[in-house]
């Protein structure tokens, strides 16, 4: 629903900036889903003053004007009948946006023209075209045409929730700012001046389903003149997004936004038998409506009718055979009010919305019927003329009392918990318009006004309590209190779950250690790992430090199981390693230490079997500093001394060791009476840990284009590095090679001593063009003068 | 002519049918229908034959062309159904044979248990909190209201590297760290490895232990209670029954012994539980109001709840593992069984 900011002014006066309002309403439970600034357009339209007048040379019908916008004169060309000079125009100067077009500077049969005098509908402000606008006389030069014109409004778009049928008008949203802000109501007081000719003698009602028409009233006006609204009541429908149809219809549907009842306004002289007839429709009953579509009614439709023929749809739209024509005389204004679900139903089925279902539909209230009738014809007589007959139709077959609600102070803290005073209760319930009827100790009861269906039960008060006292004054207590490092916390599992992925089973072993077997693993004298947390009182030697490495225990549970019989396994521990020096109590860090041994995968009767390599076991690391998501990883020969030389690796990340693999040297395996070949991986997790590491993972584009793919093969000299290569090929690649995939390497046959062939595997791919075949062979050009001139290599 | 195209459809349609091969039929196809082929021949000769011939010999030719068209489509039909027969002749397989498996690894069982723990008490609004396994005395005995000569302080007890640093006994040292660091209120469990100085079949010197902690404005003995008929349910099953009895801990007061319903004989008494019915499974309480006076927390306003639960003896029940040994030997084949 659109409501505007200077309407809501007529009823309260609002301190609050239309942006501040929009935040206000919002927190109070009426979300603004849009907000439109009203007469923006204008604002850049000038009042400026025709000063001089002339015939263009070369056009008859065109004019050569001079205009004064206040800051300087300037010349338009004009095509305008009523263009004449000393008059006050709407003008619009160059670079002003007039509906889809940019005024520009231009030539017009020869004669420059800076700017454009606008007619009203150029403007949007009326249908007239028939000339320029012309303003009064005391209009004021150099004013912009927005404020003079007062159309400067903020249109909200609204929703408002199903519970709340009052604040479907403008007045039920004043009401509830008016309780919010602790602000005074204003709302408008109609007086009647009947004339003696009472309404009985000219029309008769009869209401024949009670059940589907709760309320039904009707008052009639006699010798009205229909006619274009005043400018007033325009500018209000349009500044919530309304047609201007004439002064009747407009006052309906003014009234309609400022109650939320809608109206209808029937021609009294196409009312036959002068009877309105209530009633349910008969099955494929033909209703031509005002949209010029004529629907076929079923029973359960309810249609306003007289003797022969339905007259309207009930609560949803007005029939084509009655309705307000500038021929109309005599006018019956309908206030009513439907069954809600009946409207929803007919509505519904027919895939009709009107301003008018909306609300019907939205269970509105049966007494507002009469209020919305008394101001629509007040504002008849005022704006349309006419006398209004004595009296009024009215069908209210269940006329309710008011319901009583009680709240109990006590009951509302508890719920709430806000310190709150049973008078500050009785001040936010009554700014909403309910009575205290009863007030005793812990008990406040209320009369509750009829527009506030939605208050039944105690609990709908103490809604209404918090509403207005703030969502967000309600004291929190509980705070993350972030004691755990959930990034490290997951980070942790998620390596776990990696390796049992990759076939190592965990082992959990005491944390006590053998300071002998670093002297196995020749640990230099002066390494940290040295610096032992010794017990005073150890269960034995072998058990006499708390370990600084987790390596000797996967050493002896390999052991173990080679003696059991088991060659092929994988094992992992995720344990804390101590030192100590200096420090008071010990340092502790986390490090994930694997060894695996035997065959790559279990005996498989379609496969070779194959022994577990060097790269098999550094692809396992790379995949496990991937899932960390650890980037710029170097490699370079380990300095640990229990690798086999040439076969371990460290990694670092600038400069910083975090992990280390490769295969135990058997020399060293064989003192922990190890024959077989095994492998070790050791990742320092408390330095990787302290990296800034854990960033969301932001979406890549993924390249509109399909990938090349092109192969490139030479045979090069051994003791140039993968790496190296590799990084020659991307740099000559520029952006454009996405992948290296190196996937065949050998030597012997045919290929020269110390040499060996290598093929690579290229993808290309860009994602701001195609890539031709031709620009791709010009890459691979370079990829392959950068390899010959920066190694010793042949292409193949 | 007439008769030569009749000749030339008869020798087409006994090829066509003869054709085995995908290849070989489309060469009789270009032979016959195709740009250069016998039919279009008679085609360019139409023109050599009379006006009144024409109309009923490009009737007749035309027939001829769609039945060989018509012929070749069928052909072709039934080479691709052979092919396909083939294909799934040479394809077959024996479906009983074995598929290809990767080897997959386990946790340990501690682990798990662990991991379990973790994520119970979590869904219920903890945090884990971690803290050092060397400790000082301060932690493990002193902040826990240990008496000076109380004889878990003793070297027979507890492993010490100096005289007053040492391995913690037991992971409150968590709870106490966490106090010191953070406000009120704390929700904590402190899961981890603890040290005694003992070493026999039923007693490993190193073992896994997980506190629990809450310390608030209004926690009472009803919230331990539920705490821990909720956790034991969870980990054990909704048959698992709990009860506490009176005990004494320097930290806890009242302080009490957490027995559940054997997981073995639910109750009716067996080995496992030496005929009672009931296994014990740690200690609880609300915490001693000198310990949270200790760290200046107004023992009015607040109160808490600790418990304390082995977590290698939770695996041991809920695997039915035998004996202790096996968490700590790490043969491949106990550790398999927890894949
Ligand atoms: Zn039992």
């Amino acid at each position: 629903m659109k409501i505007s900011y200077n309407w809501l002014k007529d009823y309260i006066n609002l301190k609050l900036s239309p942006e501040e309002l929009k935040d206000r309403m919002t927190f109070a439970g009426i979300e603004v889903e849009a907000v439109e600034q009203l007469g923006k357009n204008l604002k850049q339209i000038k009042i400026a003053k025709v000063v001089k007048f002339e015939q263009h040379p070369n056009a008859e019908k065109l004019s050569v004007c001079l205009v004064d916008d206040g800051t300087e004169t300037k010349q338009v060309i004009c095509g305008a009948p009523n263009c004449k000079n000393d008059i006050k125009v709407a003008f619009a100067g160059i670079g002003t946006q007039i509906q889809d077009f940019i005024i520009k500077k231009a030539k017009l049969r020869g004669e420059l023209s800076f700017g454009m005098l606008c007619s009203e509908s150029e403007l949007g402000i009326s249908t007239d075209h028939d000339g320029i606008m012309i303003l009064p006389e005391d209009a004021p030069i150099g004013t912009d045409l927005a404020s003079y014109l007062g159309l400067e409004d903020t249109c909200y778009d609204v929703e408002i929730t199903p519970n709340r049928p009052d604040l479907l008008g403008i007045i039920g949203v004043a009401r509830d700012l008016s309780a919010l802000l602790e602000l005074p109501l204003t709302l408008p007081e109609s007086k009647l001046n009947a004339s003696n000719e009472p309404i009985e003698d000219h029309l008769s009602l009869e209401n024949k389903v009670p059940e589907l028409c709760t309320r039904y009233t009707a008052r009639m006006i006699k010798n009205v003149e229909v006619k274009d609204s005043p400018d007033w009541l325009k500018k209000k429908l349009i500044s919530v997004g309304l047609r201007p149809i004439n002064n009747v219809v407009d006052i309906t549907n003014f009234v309609m936004m400022e109650f939320g009842h809608p109206l209808h306004a029937f021609d009294y002289s196409l009312i036959n038998e002068k009877k309105i007839i209530v009633r349910s429709a008969k099955e494929n009953e033909e209703f031509p409506a005002l949209d010029e579509v004529t629907y076929k009614l079923k029973p359960e439709d309810v249609v306003i009718a007289d003797e022969n023929r339905a007259i309207a749809l009930a609560g949803i739209i007005g029939g084509e055979n009655s309705h307000i024509t500038s021929s109309t005389k005599d006018i019956v204004i309908e206030a009513a009010n439907f069954l809600y679900s009946s409207i929803r139903k007919t509505a519904g089925r027919m895939n009709i919305s009107t301003d008018s279902s909306y609300r019907f539909e939205r269970d509105i209230t049966d007494e507002v019927a009469e209020f919305a009738s008394i101001r629509a014809c007040e504002l008849i007589l005022e704006i349309a003329g006419g006398e209004l007959l004595k009296g009024k139709l009215d069908s209210f077959p269940t006329k309710k009392g008011l319901r009583k609600v009680s709240i109990r102070p006590s009951r509302a803290k508890k719920i709430l918990s806000i310190e709150i005073s049973p008078k500050q209760i009785i001040e936010y319930l009554t700014a909403l318009g309910l009575n205290i009827t009863k007030e005793s100790e812990d008990n406040l009861e209320f009369e509750i006004p009829y527009y506030r269906k939605d208050l039944t039960r105690e609990i709908d008060l103490i809604e209404e309590v918090i509403r207005l006292n703030g969502y967000n004054n309600v004291p929190t207590f509980l705070k993350s209190q972030n004691i755990m490092n959930k990034p490290v916390f997951f980070a942790r599992r998620k390596i776990e779950n990696l390796l049992v992925n990759y076939g190592f089973s965990e082992v959990v072993n005491w944390n006590f250690g053998d300071p002998k077997d670093l002297d196995k693993l020749k640990v230099n004298a002066n390494d940290k790992r040295r610096d032992f947390a010794k017990l005073k009182n150890p269960l034995g030697e072998s058990f006499s430090i708390m370990r600084s490495m987790l390596l000797p225990s996967l050493l002896k549970n390999a052991l173990h199981n080679i003696n059991h019989g088991q060659k092929n396994f994988r094992i992992f521990e995720l344990k804390k390693v101590f030192t100590r020096k200096n420090e008071k109590l010990a340092t502790e860090k986390l490090h994930l230490t694997g060894l695996l041994c035997g065959e790559l995968n279990p005996v498989y009767w379609k496969d070779n079997s194959k022994q577990l390599d060097f790269y098999d076991v550094k692809g396992i690391t790379e995949d496990i500093l991937a899932e960390l998501k650890l980037k710029n990883c170097e490699y370079q020969g380990s300095e640990e001394p229990y690798y086999q030389p040439g076969m371990g690796v460290d990694v670092t990340i600038s400069g910083r060791l975090i992990a280390s693999l490769g295969k135990i040297d058997p020399k060293i395996a064989v003192k922990f009476d190890i024959n077989l070949p095994v492998f070790a991986i050791d990742i320092d997790l408390e330095t990787i840990f302290t990296m800034d590491l854990f960033q969301d993972h932001v979406f890549e584009i993924i390249p509109k284009f399909p990938p090349v793919l092109r192969d490139v093969s030479f045979i090069i000299a051994k003791e140039h590095k993968y790496a190296d290569i590799i990084e020659t090929m991307r740099k000559a690649g520029k952006n454009v090679i996405s992948k290296i995939v190196l996937f065949d390497e050998f030597a012997g046959k045919n290929i020269k001593d110390g040499f060996h062939s290598l093929t690579f595997s290229l993808v290309f791919s860009s994602d701001t063009k195609t890539l031709t075949d031709e620009y791709i062979n010009n890459i691979l050009k370079k990829v392959i003068k950068a390899l010959i001139n920066s190694y010793n290599t042949e292409m193949r | 002519m007439k008769e030569e195209l009749n000749k030339v459809v008869v020798s087409a349609k006994t090829e066509i049918i003869e054709a085995k091969y995908m290849h070989e039929l489309m060469l009789l196809k270009s032979r016959y229908i195709g740009k250069k082929s016998i039919l279009n021949n008679f085609m360019q000769k139409i023109g050599s034959l009379s006006k009144e011939e024409r109309p009923a010999f490009g009737q007749t030719l035309n027939i001829a062309k769609n039945q060989i068209s018509q012929l070749i489509a069928d052909q072709e039909e039934k080479i691709k159904e052979l092919d396909y027969n083939t294909t799934l002749r040479s394809e077959s397989i024996d479906l009983s044979m074995p598929g290809r498996k990767r080897a997959k690894g386990s946790l340990h069982p501690i682990t798990k248990v662990w991991r379990e723990i973790e994520d119970i008490f979590m869904s219920m609004g903890f945090e884990v909190a971690e803290g050092p396994d060397v400790e000082d005395e301060y932690h493990n005995f002193d902040a826990l209201n240990t008496p000076q000569d109380h004889p878990a302080r003793e070297l027979s007890d507890t492993f010490y590297l100096d005289d007053d640093v040492l391995l913690r006994t037991q992971t409150s040292t968590v709870q106490i760290r966490t106090m010191e660091n953070h406000s009120l209120p704390i929700k904590i469990i402190s899961p981890g490895s603890c040290y005694r100085n003992e070493n026999d079949a039923s007693h490993s010197p190193m073992f896994h232990q997980v506190e629990a902690l809450l310390v608030d404005e209004g926690v009472t003995f009803t919230d331990l209670r539920d705490m821990l008929n909720i956790f034991v349910k969870e980990m054990f099953g909704d048959k698992i029954e709990s009860r506490i009895r009176p005990h004494f801990f320097p930290f806890t007061e009242p302080s009490a012994e957490i027995d559940i319903v054997c997981v073995k004989c639910y109750g009716e008494g067996c080995n496992l539980c030496k005929g009672s019915g009931w296994l014990e499974m740690g200690g609880a309480g609300l915490v001693d109001p000198n310990v949270l006076e200790k760290l200046g927390i107004d023992s009015e306003k607040y109160t808490g709840y600790a418990f304390g639960l082995g977590m290698d003896r939770i695996a041991m029940l809920k695997y039915k593992i035998p004996d202790m040994r096996l968490l700590f030997e790490n043969d491949i084949r106990f550790l398999k069984q927890f894949s």
